[in-house]
């Protein structure tokens, strides 16, 4: 007992150990702002304004949460205020006709709208932003429309009145709620920071700016998104479910499309890219309208009139200057400038990567291909490929454009599924189940070089294949931080960094990727991939664009995989860089194997010189 | 029997009017790829700019209304809708598109929905407005309605059914026959290439955002005597013009058009018929069309919509 008890006590003392290492300025800022602000009730004595800000941290609870969906997960939400109205609707139904007390109340709408928010998340997860928030806008409508149509639910037009009540054997005054809503949002803003962070927060970055990239290295798209989505209703509904005892009533008005709307706003206005964002945003919206309504006020106009006009306004304003996120940008341009002193690396001159010992022959097969055919419509992609890729041994697939080579890799990787054939790993059947099934199994695929996440740094894009393999790094078990998710995210951050070092990379690290050059953006692709230990790698085009010194590099840093055992299937135009590396070359013409055996015998085949060089022989016959 | 004609009828001349907005829906989306999400409000904003000049803001009886000024009106509104609308492509769109925001367009195209709205509101300060008619439909039958055994049927309807089909006929004209239109299907089918061989996109497109909006604003205007509207009524017919694209996939103009009238004919008939020997009754009118076509995008999204595999 007196045992667990230690344990206990020394794993939670690690917690706050990793917990305060983790914080950076900004976090102490933040922690600073919130403090301060819990003192405001013992300074504001007039009910009727802790009323009013009280809602508006409920509010901006609300925003913080759609910070998950649409900062996080990339899903631009607009049914944020309908998951706010389900909450408060069921919150108010609990309390009215549940007699349940204030927070429990308050909880039920948060479990209600987490529920719509996984039905809905699992509607739109697949979609492209534009046609999320095309859906959730019809979401919003219907949500709004059924609480008019339906009476019963919301009071109709009148409104659901909520008695006011006690919780906990505490009156919930407008200062209790005003200390409720502060810290749930610096729950809520610790729960961004920590899915932010490590290899989920690298996920997730990789998700919005690259999806297809980052299902090539075994980003898990479908359940993050529905995570973040549904995660982000809940605090929506926590908020909407509170501010209605506060309110002491439910309108079925306040619920509608300009709520979502207002939260679009105050997310954008603040930065999506962070909760806190979302909360300043929020107040500082909030401000703007307070100040419209004054100056609307001194022109003779009534409260409430000019507030969709000024949000209108000031959301073309900030799409218009920052694009999406006016905070972040100058957060970044402040980061920028603090990191520019002495201590600031520069990029050390390339050196070819030491050699891993002597070169071994080949392994046993890893990965084969036995028939692989996939046709579109009447258009033949691949027909009957058969191939073994055995472990230390470079296979390169050529042919011309169009010839069937990326059909193939999207086979091998899972990407797409066969029409017949079969996959074995290591003698098995492996089944199409999607990349990610591929990547676990450790078949991973590059993209072509430009694929690269752009705005995250190298350290974070290898971190996305680091992240690959982890078992205790996901969402809940990165939220409640268990001893073993913060030794993983440990771990997966030293092997990133490993493998950053062994590609020539380290001192890019803390830097963004599309702030290196072409040729260091095009290692940093393999790189990630490498992260994700796979046993077979598939490459594309790796030296799309690249300068001699760059093939020369690549050709090293390939070689280099190859020597730890790896099996490499190398999609190749540049016939120089095949001829250095590769043990076996396959050309595909029109979907068929035209040739294959060693890069010698192939480049001697008449039949491949033809294709390659054209045949001028039958064009000149058939000219006659 | 005579009840289910009623219903296809004034189904039908609701949806006629989705119909086109509709076609906008779908027009825009494939000549950029974009959602509107101001279509409906610019609509409203078409009909409440006819109703100012017709009217003003002040509250009107059905009949008080001369023909010349309703004339004068009708171009007014019809002006506003296409400026305004040209203008949210070049100003919301645009500038968008070609930073590859999607935020972005999403954004503005809300904020400019919004402004819409508020502006609007900011002058017509009244819960709902009837808009005079310069037709004399009350004089034709019983008091404007067909009796048929027990079904009422109003004689507007046919002809708001009528305006709608000749819009939707002209548009298609329009698209297939002139040079303009010939332009926007080039550039549909590919915008980077149409711009190459020398089509005037930009101009183009603004154009179609204007016309789109003009053409759809003017069914409004004739259907708009047939009940009350207020600020929300030109929302609202953007949205179900919107699903009704969704429906079919963001299709062809007759296939818009068609997913138009089918999602007014089902409103009605929702309202009105027992729907498979069930009878729903008006509350469900609205909600469960729009829910069910949500339900179709999810399980079979338009093309395009899903994220692309590499």
């Amino acid at each position: 007992m007196t045992r667990a008890l230690m344990r206990t006590a020394i794993a939670v003392s690690d917690a706050v150990r990793d917990a305060r290492r983790a914080f950076g300025v900004q976090g102490r800022v933040v922690a600073a702002l919130l403090a301060l602000g819990a003192l405001v009730p013992v300074f504001v004595r007039d009910t009727l304004v802790l009323d009013g800000l009280a809602a508006t941290l409920y509010l901006a609870l609300a925003a913080s949460g759609l910070a998950f969906a649409v900062g996080l997960a990339g899903m631009p939400s607009l049914a944020q205020g309908a998951f706010v109205g389900i909450g408060a609707v069921c919150g108010a139904q609990l309390r009215v006709h549940g007699d349940l007390d204030p927070l429990l109340a308050g909880l039920g709408g948060a479990g209600a709208a987490l529920l719509a928010g996984a039905v809905v998340g699992a509607g739109v997860f697949r979609l492209r932003p534009a046609f999320v928030a095309v859906c959730t806008w019809v979401v919003s409508w219907v949500f709004l429309l059924a609480l008019l149509a339906f009476p019963d639910l919301a009071g109709g037009a009148r409104g659901l009145v909520v008695p006011s009540g006690a919780a906990l054997g505490v009156e919930l005054t407008p200062a209790v709620h005003f200390e409720l809503a502060l810290g749930l949002i610096g729950l809520a803003l610790l729960a961004f920071a920590a899915l932010a962070r490590g290899t989920l927060g690298a996920g997730f970055a990789a998700l919005r700016q690259q999806p297809a990239a980052a299902g090539a290295l075994g980003v898990p798209a479908p359940s993050l998104r529905l995570a973040a989505f549904a995660l982000s209703a809940a605090i929506g509904g926590l908020a909407g479910g509170l501010d209605v005892q506060l309110a002491g009533i439910a309108d079925p008005g306040d619920y509608d499309a300009f709520l979502s709307f207002t939260l679009l706003v105050a997310v954008l206005l603040g930065g999506a890219r962070t909760a806190s964002g979302a909360v300043v945003g929020t107040f500082v919206f909030a401000a703007i309208l307070w100040l419209a309504d004054r100056l609307g006020a001194l022109g003779g106009l009534a409260t409430g009139r000019l507030d969709t006009l000024v949000a209108a306004v000031l959301l073309l304003y900030v799409v218009a200057v920052g694009g999406e996120d006016v905070v972040d940008s100058s957060r970044r341009w402040v980061i920028d400038r603090l990191r520019s002193g002495p201590a600031r690396l520069e990029r050390p001159g390339f050196s070819t990567p030491p050699q891993g010992g002597p070169r071994r022959g080949p392994g046993p097969t890893l990965l084969s291909a036995r028939g692989l055919t996939k046709r579109f419509g009447e258009v033949v992609g691949l027909e009957d490929l058969s191939l073994d890729l055995a472990a230390g041994t470079v296979t390169a697939l050529i042919g011309p454009n169009g010839s069937g080579k990326t059909t193939a890799l999207r086979l091998l990787s899972g990407t797409l599924a066969p029409d017949s054939g079969t996959l074995l790993l290591h003698g098995k059947p492996l089944p199409h189940g999607g990349t990610r099934t591929h990547a676990l199994a450790g078949v991973v695929r590059t993209l072509q070089p430009t694929a690269v996440f752009g705005s995250s740094t190298a350290l974070e894009n290898v971190l996305v294949g680091a992240g690959l393999r982890r078992r205790d790094g996901g969402v809940l078990r990165t939220l409640v931080s268990t001893p073993r998710a913060r030794a993983g995210a440990r771990a997966a951050a030293g092997s990133a960094r490993d493998v950053l070092e062994r590609f020539g990379l380290g001192w890019a690290a803390e830097r963004r990727a599309a702030e290196l050059p072409a040729s260091d953006q095009r290692l940093l692709m393999i790189a990630a991939a490498a992260a994700a230990s796979p046993r077979v790698l598939l490459v594309d085009e790796p030296s799309a664009g690249a300068t001699h010194e760059d093939v020369r590099r690549l050709v090293s840093i390939l070689g280099k995989l190859r020597d730890e055992g790896l099996a490499l299937l190398v999609v190749e135009h540049n016939l120089r860089l095949v001829r250095d590396i590769a043990d076996r070359v396959i050309v595909l013409e029109a979907g068929r194997v035209l040739a294959a055996g060693g890069p010698a015998e192939v480049a001697a085949n008449p039949e491949v010189r033809a294709a390659y060089l054209g045949r001028r022989h039958d064009l000149v016959r058939e000219s006659r | 029997m005579s009840l289910a004609f009623q219903v296809l009828v004034t189904g039908s001349a609701a949806g006629a009017v989705y119909g086109l907005v509709a076609i906008g829906h779908s027009l825009i989306y494939r000549l950029t790829g974009i959602v509107h999400f101001a279509f409906g409000d610019l609509v409203g904003l078409g009909v409440f700019a006819t109703l100012l000049v017709a009217a003003g803001t002040e509250p009107v009886s059905q009949t008080s209304l001369g023909g010349g000024r309703f004339a004068a009106a009708l171009v007014a509104g019809l002006v506003v809708c296409v400026v305004a609308g040209a203008g949210s492509y070049l100003y919301a769109v645009e500038p968008y598109v070609e930073r590859r925001s999607t935020i972005g367009w999403v954004a503005a195209t809300l904020a400019v929905a919004f402004a819409i709205k508020a502006a609007i509101g900011l002058v017509f300060v009244r819960s709902s407005y009837v808009f005079p008619d310069p037709l004399p439909f009350r004089r034709l039958g019983e008091d404007g309605f067909l009796s048929l055994g027990e079904a009422q049927i109003p004689i507007r309807a046919f002809f708001v059914l009528a305006v709608a089909l000749a819009l939707a006929a002209a548009a298609s004209t329009t698209l297939d026959r002139t040079r303009f239109g010939r332009g926007l299907q080039a550039i549909a089918a590919d915008a980077d290439g149409a711009r190459v061989v020398g089509v005037p996109a930009t101009r183009l497109v603004a154009a179609a955002f204007g016309l789109a909006g003009g053409i759809a604003a003017l069914a409004a205007v004739a259907a708009a005597p047939s009940g009350p509207f207020d600020v929300d009524t030109g929302v609202l017919l953007g949205l179900k013009g919107l699903v009704a694209a969704l429906l079919v996939r963001f299709g062809s103009l007759w296939q818009a058009f068609g997913a138009g009238i089918g999602l007014g004919v089902a409103e009605a008939a929702i309202a009105g018929l027992p729907v498979f020997g069930v009878e729903l009754g008006a509350e469900y009118r609205e909600v469960l069309p729009l829910a069910l076509v949500l339900c179709f995008v999810a399980m079979r999204p338009p093309r395009g919509a899903l994220e692309e595999q590499e």
